[in-house]
């Protein structure tokens, strides 16, 4: 059991029906991940790449509509194997026609007490989350501090309401929160984004859970604050080491805290491997479009290098009708005439080019 | 609720209060001078039968003791009105006020009673269909909800009373005040149930909560709730059903007093609604003023009871001080 990974997806593929066109939305296709205890992984990807979706997908939050989940999470904490998506595709039938869904009929109250139910053992348990836009995360009726109480009697043993206080207010000060008395008795409205975002990163650890799922934690707030919060989490994961999925925009928070990062585009991951090799701008056996996300960082390098700052040219695939080929083909910058018809036509596989480091590229397949 | 909570509450009930009695001071004004302007008087309907010359009607003028100009007669209406007197009712003759409270509570009875019968309807309908969307299940009760709703409640009204106590004699045609008191509140389920059914605010209940539930549930702090596997519903509750609650039931007071006069014309009930009924038919001035006054106070305590729950609820709204505005 301590060999198996904490956290394993595979083949998640989360789609949302769109009635109006008669296709599903592909928002996930196909992503494998896992997650080591102890090990931080980061997701990196522009918006709409599918990142949030898989995240919300985990932990069943995915919102109504009739979309579907497939695949397997496997979550083994507590000495228990759960599957995450068991039997949850019962409740979902498909009419096909010519290889086209045409029709999705969906259980959906039957769908959403089966998420309940495996989510129950586990949700803010053992997995815990933190959003983006911490103000709106927290709720305005109800004081920070018995936010957190409400966590820590939950899920932990501490259930008497004096004794979970306690456990609150040694969080809020884990946190780094100035004067986290007073704080305990304020609504979120009287706390700044970043004391916000604390508050959130403290109710989130009361729980002492296995699996801490970070999505966006930084977006919404101020540079300075933001620095801050990623310096709060590098500190948090040295002293407690809980496994952590960290998606972000912010490449320097990625590399500041990940120990593995994924880069995700268009629904799939594209290139997975340990931090330091996916992350150096010059590693030569790469994904064209990591290569390029990492070209668009402003940095001082960069800018002094080229005098400007790259993007990356194009747009996000069309979720709705993915390409056939690979998803980057569109964008790729790279694309020589002997792989050429591949690219366009075949998706490349996953495939190891060092040691823990895949890439799903024609260029690397040779 | 804890001491702190209560300061901002006795700030806003002090601002609501003197802006209560501004708007009723319009509003008696307002109605004072309609009834001048409305064709018919007092006399005339005292005189009723007899021919009224000036001069007769100048000779009851005289012996009710009435200041001949409008103005005068507000200005006295008023003055005794600040002192707790409503004035006599020019047809019986009693105290206004004393007449008010015999049949107000009765109306009081009536009009809690269909808020209470409009809620129980309204919201399971509305909670349901907010969570789980239009199922085969709450379509066709809100389907029917709205169809009953949107009919006349005078037309539901003779309809209830042809069904229930004509046809199947579940209820007798006699009204509340004629059965033994045992039996009263039998008896009074109908007109309860015509005003808390029909009258249209079955249908904007639903709506206004089922709205306001949805926009709640999808808020990300709901999302959080549910991430950290605490009940959606302990965190949705204070905005997404309480505090739209009692902004619907206190918008809707009007439209139920309104409906009350109806019900009770057509049950025969003996409440404020009819008396009011009666006032505007006879033209008794100082009967209509003292209802008008009374209902605009009703409507005032309504809209007073939700700034309350939404201050004492919303801790934004209640950390605010005097003088930062209200708008929220």
């Amino acid at each position: 059991m301590t060999g198996a990974p904490l956290l394993e997806i595979e083949n998640l593929r989360t789609y949302f029906y769109a009635r109006s066109k008669q296709a599903f939305i592909r928002a996930v296709d196909g992503v494998t991940l896992s997650i080591a205890r102890g090990e931080t992984l980061g997701v990196v990807g522009e918006s709409g790449s599918g990142k949030s979706v898989t995240a919300l997908s985990i932990t069943g939050l995915v919102s109504a509509g009739p979309g579907v989940i497939s695949g397997t999470i496997a979550f083994r904490a507590d000495g228990v194997e759960h599957n995450l998506l068991q039997d949850l595709e019962q409740y979902v039938r498909l009419k096909e026609r010519d290889g086209r869904i045409v029709e999705v009929s969906k259980d959906e109250p039957g769908w959403r007490k089966a998420v309940e139910r495996l989510m129950a053992p586990v949700r803010g348990k053992e997995i815990a989350m933190i959003f983006q836009s911490p103000k709106s995360a927290l709720n305005p009726f109800a004081r920070v501090g018995d936010q957190i109480t409400e966590a820590i009697r939950l899920h932990t043993r501490a259930k008497n309401p004096g004794e979970a206080k306690e456990r609150a207010l040694h969080w809020l000060e884990r946190v780094k929160i100035d004067s986290p008395r007073l704080r305990f008795d304020n609504h979120p409205y009287g706390l700044s984004g970043g004391m916000c975002q604390r508050a959130v990163i403290a109710m989130a650890l009361a729980s002492e859970p296995s699996l801490l799922i970070a999505d966006e934690p930084t977006t919404g707030l101020d540079a300075t604050i933001q620095s801050e919060i990623v310096g709060l989490l590098a500190e948090l994961k040295a002293e407690f080491g809980i496994a952590t999925l960290l998606i972000s925009h912010d490449i320097r928070a990625i590399s500041r805290l990940a120990d593995n990062v994924a880069v995700m585009y268009g629904g799939t991951v594209v290139e997975h491997g340990p931090a330091p090799d996916v992350l150096a701008p010059g590693f030569a056996p790469k994904h064209p479009y990591t290569t390029a996300l990492l070209a668009s960082i402003p940095s001082v390098q960069n800018v002094r290098d080229k005098g400007y700052l790259t993007v990356v040219e194009g747009e996000v695939p069309d979720a709705v009708d993915l390409p056939r080929g690979c998803r980057f083909y569109a964008r790729c910058n790279r694309v020589t005439d002997d792989i050429r018809d591949k690219c366009a036509h075949h998706e490349p596989e996953l495939k190891e080019v060092t040691p823990g480091h895949h890439v799903r590229c024609w260029l690397s397949a040779e | 609720m804890k001491l702190s909570a209560l300061r901002p509450v006795t700030l806003v009930l002090s601002r609501e209060l003197a802006l209560t009695a501004l708007l009723l001071l319009g509003v008696s004004f307002v109605v004072f001078v309609i009834l001048f302007l409305a064709p018919g008087d007092p006399f005339s309907v005292l005189l009723e039968g007899q021919m009224p010359s000036h001069e007769a009607r100048a000779g009851v003028r005289e012996a009710l003791g009435v200041p001949r100009t409008w103005y005068v007669q507000y200005v006295s209406w008023l003055g005794n009105l600040l002192r707790g007197n409503f004035g006599t009712s020019i047809r019986t003759g009693l105290p206004v006020f004393g007449e008010i409270v015999r049949v107000g509570l009765s109306t009081l009875y009536l009009t809690l009673g269909s808020m209470l019968v409009t809620l129980l309807i309204a919201v399971p309908i509305a909670l349901h269909s907010s969570v789980r969307g239009a199922t085969p299940l709450n379509r066709p009760f809100t389907l029917l909800a709205y169809l009953v709703s949107s009919l006349p409640v005078f037309w539901l009204g003779y309809v209830a009373i042809y069904l229930f106590s004509h046809k199947l004699g579940v209820f007798p045609l006699v009204s509340a005040a004629s059965a033994s008191a045992d039996r009263a509140w039998l008896y009074s389920l109908l007109p309860i149930c015509v005003l808390g059914i029909g009258n249209g605010t079955v249908s904007e209940v639903v709506r206004y909560l089922r709205e306001e539930l949805s926009r709640v549930m999808a808020e990300d702090y709901i999302r959080t709730a549910r991430a950290k596997g605490a009940s959606v519903w302990r965190h949705a509750f204070k905005e997404g059903l309480l505090i739209p609650m009692t902004e619907i039931i206190a918008s809707k007071i009007p439209f139920i007093l309104g409906g009350a006069v109806i019900v009770e014309q057509v049950f025969n009930w003996p409440g404020m609604g009819r008396m009011a009924w009666q006032a505007a038919q006879d033209r008794d001035f100082p009967a209509i003023m003292g209802i008008v006054m009374i209902a605009a106070t009703l409507v005032r305590l309504g809209s007073l009871l939700q700034r309350v729950v939404y201050v004492a609820v919303n801790p934004r709204a209640s950390k605010q001080r005097r003088g930062a505005g209200w708008a929220e």
